[in-house]
């Protein structure tokens, strides 16, 4: 589905990403883990066309699509949901689902809209009961699933989710993990990017650790979940004796 | 029935490459980043493990060998703090000193799937009944196949020392229906049957894997015709890797590497330039999802080459031939890596500092491998009390036994004796 071949990515003179190979297949969820400035949302971003400084090689379904403008790649199937949400504060929550669909809309499929969006309120049945409301005053769960509804009126092929966890209650985060495996029972293809390594390798097949812009580490998700390095890196565990384990040897 | 995890073997070319990618990279990163051996080394061939954009980019890297694993022991070479190691595995090493392996709990499940592919490969199954005959050596692969086989459901015998008659004898009244062992004890344990008078259709045997060395197809077809087996051969480095790495598949046309693991090269042993397909050369080893030891173009001392051409079981994983020998002066004994120097090191500990002169004598007997030192007999060595010298002898059989696993016989011979067979100290005299 994605493919990443030697990605290098740069803000100004500041490489973010360096040699980043990457793959994601159909009907995969797959989680990208590292701390804060590791450089995965510059990934995300890269996937979706919103960085002009990048190098290397990006495909989606064996298309090349790393020169493409970002509409052109979310015509080609890849949707993103931005950290943060960024949903429409001033307008209805049924607005800001028909500003998903704006490609598909000038290209007269409005009844397949009308179709996808009683889905997203199956999917989310609390959109539809708030359905007129004013997105800025919805809780931040409820902005989140917004989000996703929004990203899937694209009808994408390929979901990237940029930290779906922040700054939600536990519960919250749970349930949004739960309707991203609901996704996936659908056939959908996830890319996660997640400080949260744990709720994110949960719900995910495999996994990457990305660190200062590199990736140093891939494997199945439960692999990820029991390395030394990862628990004590991402998972919060004893990273104090992590470090003093390393200066004694 | 359950079998070994095969899957990846059937995946695409391309998806095979990718992931190799993928994972070259993140084992480059980590390996700079967590072991400052390959650190320094990089940085003095002014390598950025950045700038390595496909498997072929591998051949701009140095090499790492033998020496350079003992030159970091014990604990140097690993890649994660001791308190993620959950085993620790010496291996005699073939220099002056030992190495140590350790490994991961993931490392550990990754080398149980690796010889679970193997073991399933020859079609061992949940239903099989595993016996396994290695000499004390080979210890370490003995455990990895162990595991291996009960991954895969099946009833393992672990590697016991017993005679080669009451192996048999288990053979046959535990219904073993798969063996694991050398070819060359594979042989002898044929031959022994012969002797005893054990008839092969009163065993269960249905497969025999092999591990330690090559196998001559004189005796595949021995062994596959008086025993009504099928053989799978499988390739590894006892000292450093898992057994059946590279393993045959049922067209036995070659070793498949495990390429989801692994990265072969076949290199020119003298300029070390990549060798075309079908010549041979040097086996080359990168390891790709190794947590605790990572080996970054590990020059194996094996002599093979790459079979061009994909195999018609549709694996994607490509070829090496047979091995048909080896670069240095390692040698492989039973399965296990010996190098000369070693032997030199236990004669010096009897006579001090002086270099003994002595040489190495390699022969077959019933198919198994001997060795044979021959020592010149010294001024030093030679006392009037038989008792004494027989002592010394002793304790340096027990000595090589300790460091190598490996039985060996001490002859104490003439100066001319050793000027006859006119070989460099340490030479060695191999008759197999």
């Amino acid at each position: 589905m994605l493919r990443i071949k030697n990605l290098h990515a740069y803000y100004g003179r500041i490489r973010a990403l360096e040699n980043v190979s990457l793959h994601v297949g159909p009907g995969e969820i797959v989680s990208l883990i590292g701390a804060n400035g590791a450089g995965k949302t510059t990934l995300l971003n890269a996937v979706s066309g919103l960085i002009a400084r990048k190098e290397g090689e990006i495909y989606c379904e064996g298309t090349r699509i790393d020169h493409l403008p970002p509409e052109k790649i979310v015509a080609a199937g890849i949707s993103q949901v931005p950290e943060g949400r960024q949903i429409f504060a001033p307008m209805t929550v049924m607005e800001n689902l028909e500003l998903g669909a704006y490609l598909r809309f000038k290209k007269n499929e409005k009844s397949a809209v009308k179709g996808d969006l009683s889905r997203i309120f199956e999917l989310f049945p609390r959109l539809e009961e708030r359905s007129g409301q004013i997105a800025g005053t919805l809780s931040g769960g409820e902005q989140q699933m917004l989000a996703i509804g929004r990203a899937l009126m694209a009808r994408p092929k390929l979901l990237l989710l940029d930290e779906p966890s922040m700054g939600l209650a536990p519960l919250v985060v749970r349930d949004i993990m739960d309707t991203i495996c609901r996704l996936r029972e659908e056939g959908m293809t996830v890319l996660i990017v997640e400080q949260n390594a744990h709720a994110s390798l949960n719900v995910s097949e495999r996994g990457y650790v990305l660190e200062i812009g590199r990736i140093i580490l891939q494997g199945s998700s439960e692999d990820l979940l029991n390395d030394g390095d990862v628990k004590r890196a991402y998972l919060g565990k004893d990273y104090k004796t992590f470090l003093e384990g390393r200066n004694g040897q | 029935m359950k079998t070994g995890n095969d899957s990846q073997g059937h995946t695409s070319r391309d998806d095979l490459e990718q992931l190799q990618l993928e994972q070259l990279q993140s084992t480059l990163n980590r390996a700079y980043k967590n072991v400052p051996f390959y650190k320094k080394r990089f940085d003095d061939h002014e390598i950025d493990p950045g700038a390595v954009n496909s498997v072929e980019d591998l051949k701009r890297l140095p090499f790492t060998t033998r020496k350079d694993l003992a030159d970091n022991y014990p604990y140097d070479m690993f890649a994660v703090p001791l308190r993620d190691i959950v085993r620790i595995s010496p291996s005699a090493g073939t220099t002056a000193k030992p190495f140590v392996v350790g490994f991961t709990r993931g490392d550990l499940k990754a080398r149980q799937d690796i010889t679970a592919r193997f073991l399933s490969a020859g079609k061992t199954t949940d239903t099989d009944i595993v016996q396994i005959c290695l000499n004390p050596g080979l210890a370490g692969w003995g455990r990895a196949l162990k595991e291996g086989a009960e991954h895969i459901g099946a009833s393992v015998m672990p590697m016991t020392q017993m005679s080669t008659s009451k192996q048999l004898m288990a053979m046959k009244d535990y219904r073993t229906s798969v063996l694991i062992t050398t070819p060359s004890y594979a042989m002898h344990m044929l031959r022994v049957m012969e002797t005893i008078g054990l008839n092969p259709d009163t065993l269960a045997l249905r497969a025999i894997f092999t591990v330690g060395g090559p196998v001559p197809s004189d005796w595949r077809d021995r062994l596959e015709g008086a025993l009504a087996v099928s053989l799978t051969a499988g390739y590894g480095l006892s000292d450093v890797t898992a057994p059946g790495i590279g393993f045959e598949c049922g067209e036995k046309t070659g070793f498949h590497v495990s390429e989801d693991h692994f990265i072969f090269e076949i290199v020119d042993p003298q300029s070390g330039q990549p060798c075309l397909p079908e010549a041979e050369g040097e086996v080359v080893l990168t390891t790709l999802t190794g947590r605790a030891f990572p080996l970054i173009r590990f020059r194996t001392g094996d002599v093979a080459a790459l079979v061009s051409g994909t195999c018609p079981c549709g694996r994607a994983f490509s070829r090496i031939s047979e091995i048909t020998g080896s670069t240095g002066p390692v040698l492989t004994v039973a399965g296990i890596k010996v190098d000369p120097v070693q032997i030199e090191q236990i004669l010096q500990t009897l006579s001090g500092t002086a270099s003994p002169r002595f040489m190495i004598r390699l022969y077959k007997e019933d198919y198994l491998d001997v060795m044979e030192i021959w020592l010149e007999m010294t001024e030093d060595l030679f006392s009037d009390e038989v008792k004494r010298v027989e002592n010394d002898l002793k304790r340096l059989r027990r000595r090589v036994f300790q460091t190598l696993g490996l039985e060996v016989a001490i002859r104490l011979v003439e100066r001319s004796t050793l000027d006859e067979a006119d070989l460099p100290v340490g030479g060695v005299k191999d008759e197999r």
